[in-house]
């Protein structure tokens, strides 16, 4: 990587090929990324912030009130990190278990389990650099990156040039999507659009088994059993494709048994490999699943008793809410007051907040100890996994007075 | 005296499916307490034979509620080819988020993407706000 080139985290792709202008230790331009990095790389350098109450005060008086909320509670719920380094991650793990806390990411309502399947090598997965040297058929499954991880099309997977891939998009790839809705992505694909009812997907897939096997594909809602049969021998012809999995396709499956069926299915049948890659959004979720992975054996929604982890649905976010088990929450990077269903999220209200975020949420207004961190990528430095497992580390562009993420839960943790 | 304010205005019952939408992020990341995020959020895409049943136009509000909440958002159509009466479409947002159910079965995994709500006319009341 040459030397000005940045890397972004405003989504999962952490495009490594960022350059900006500064002016006036501010971020003032930038360039190749797409509208959601620029105004992301465009946040940072502003005054340090801590609030008790919404009062303004110094670090050390933030730290000790909010060491004092977590001393006083019985079981508290760290959650989020999505957005921060491994090396924060890692101290989270780490207070968590001095706490006997419950932790937990985003990932526990979205794609953890694709992501923990992928950890226990359950179907085969590649890289997006193999995608971009190799590929030649990629499903967008559920997915919508145009909207999501907007460069994914052209950094990736359909438009640029590769290895092996000479003649690009025109003539040697094929980009698919099958959704419930024509997406921004699902236009990209014009004729390889697949829109299926909402909840169809379970049959579509075993319906495409069927046609990927030589037999009739059928669904009870009629799909056209020729486009079922078209989409089949696409599938089975491809050298090296890829299922791009997204929320859409997750929310609308049981359990993860059919997709990883096909995927098996068409290594066996088809001319080539096929892979799936979970599409994660936030920067290092992926990250914060193999941290937790490596320490505990699970990704997420976890429980630290003497050291030990006990894991369950009951320990993830929404239900530990839902149940009331937690006493105070330490929530770092996420605004769950805005992304979790206000019916649960409301319960937040009756428990002491401790929020660690770059940004005014509606969850840091209503925080009793607010810490504003530096961003990672902009105003601090650290290591990520970008959504494909690949290992990412970058720098801080600018200066800033705010401590980062990671400072904020060492000085914590020493507190204790 | 106006008899029209004595008939129900209609009502129609909607599944909506929720999306990403890359204005609707932007806006966020640059002010998520600001005019530009409420209004690329609090918007509900319907099928234009659904905007008609509700005397409704685009750009007009509607209140969308169920047992779980209700909101005041902006209606658009949603410019499908494909029919898909009773089938509404909403950007991810803390407005959407105010119309999931706590219902999980335990999973941990509320139904974010899978809503039922009705929509009647909300006669030119405003957007609703975000608070708590
Ligand atoms: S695609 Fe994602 S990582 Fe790349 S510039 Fe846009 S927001 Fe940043």
């Amino acid at each position: 990587m040459e030397g000005n080139h940045n890397i972004c985290t405003g989504c999962g792709l952490l495009c490594d090929d960022i350059e900006v202008e500064l002016e006036k230790e501010i971020v003032n331009k930038v360039y190749t990324a797409c509208r959601v990095g620029v105004a992301h790389m465009k946040e940072g350098s502003r005054e340090a912030s801590f609030l008790v109450d919404g009062k303004p005060v110094d670090e050390p008086a933030a730290i000790e009130k909010a060491a004092e909320i977590l001393k006083n509670a019985k079981n508290p719920l760290i959650f989020g990190l999505g957005t921060s380094t491994n090396e924060a991650q890692k101290k989270a793990i780490e207070l968590a278990k001095k706490l006997n806390a419950t932790l937990d990411d985003t990932s526990s309502f979205c794609l953890g389990p694709v992501v923990e399947a992928l950890l226990q090598e359950k179907f085969k997965t590649c890289t997006l650099d193999d995608v971009r040297h190799k590929g030649d058929v990629m499903v967008f499954w559920g997915a919508d990156p145009s909207d999501s991880h907007p460069r994914h099309l052209s950094k990736f997977s359909y438009f640029p040039r590769g290895e092996q891939k000479q003649r690009g998009w025109e003539e040697e790839r094929t980009a698919i999507a099958i959704d419930i809705r024509k997406s921004h992505t699902a236009k990209i694909c014009g004729n390889y659009f697949f829109q299926i009812p909402p909840g169809g997907d379970a049959e579509f897939i075993n319906a495409l088994i069927d046609g990927v096997s030589g037999k009739l594909p059928k669904t009870s809602y009629g799909y056209p059993p020729k486009k079922l049969l078209e989409l089949a021998n696409i599938l089975k012809g491809a050298k090296f494709g890829t299922i791009f999995m997204g929320l859409g396709l997750l929310y609308s499956l049981e359990n993860l048994d059919p997709i990883i069926r096909l995927v098996e299915v068409l290594n066996e049948k088809a001319k080539g490999e096929f892979h799936l890659i979970p599409m994660v959004g936030h920067y290092n979720m992926r990250g914060f699943n193999q941290n937790l992975f490596a320490e505990t054996g699970y990704v997420n929604s976890v429980k630290f008793e003497n050291g030990e982890a006990k894991h369950g649905p009951e320990y993830s976010t929404v239900e530990a809410l839902k149940a009331k088990t937690v006493d105070a929450a330490l929530i770092i990077g996420s605004d769950p007051l805005a992304s979790l269903p206000r019916s649960i999220a409301k319960n937040l209200l009756d428990i002491p907040i401790i929020s660690i975020d770059p940004c005014e949420t509606l969850t840091s207004k209503k925080a009793k100890v607010y810490f504003g961190n530096a961003i990672s990528g902009v105003e601090c430095g650290g290591t990520a996994t970008r959504m494909d497992g690949v290992e990412v580390s970058f720098n801080p562009i600018i200066e800033t007075k705010r401590p980062s993420d990671e400072e904020i839960l060492t000085k914590l943790t020493e507190a204790l | 005296m106006d008899f029209g304010s004595f008939l129900a205005a209609p009502e129609i019952k909607v599944k909506i499916v929720t999306y990403r939408d890359i204005f609707q992020n932007k806006a966020m990341i640059e002010d998520r307490f600001g005019e530009d995020y409420k209004n690329t959020s609090a918007v509900i895409k319907m099928d234009s034979a659904d905007l008609n049943q509700l005397s409704v136009k685009k750009g007009d509000t509607v209140i969308v509620k169920n047992s779980f909440g209700k909101i005041v958002a902006r209606v658009e159509e949603s410019g499908y080819e494909t029919s898909h009466k009773g089938i509404a479409y909403m950007p991810n947002s803390p407005w959407s988020n105010m119309l999931v159910s706590d219902e999980t079965g335990g999973s941990g995994v509320p139904k974010f993407k899978d809503i039922e709500a009705t929509v009647t006319t909300a006669k030119g009341a405003k957007i609703t706000d975000l608070e708590l």
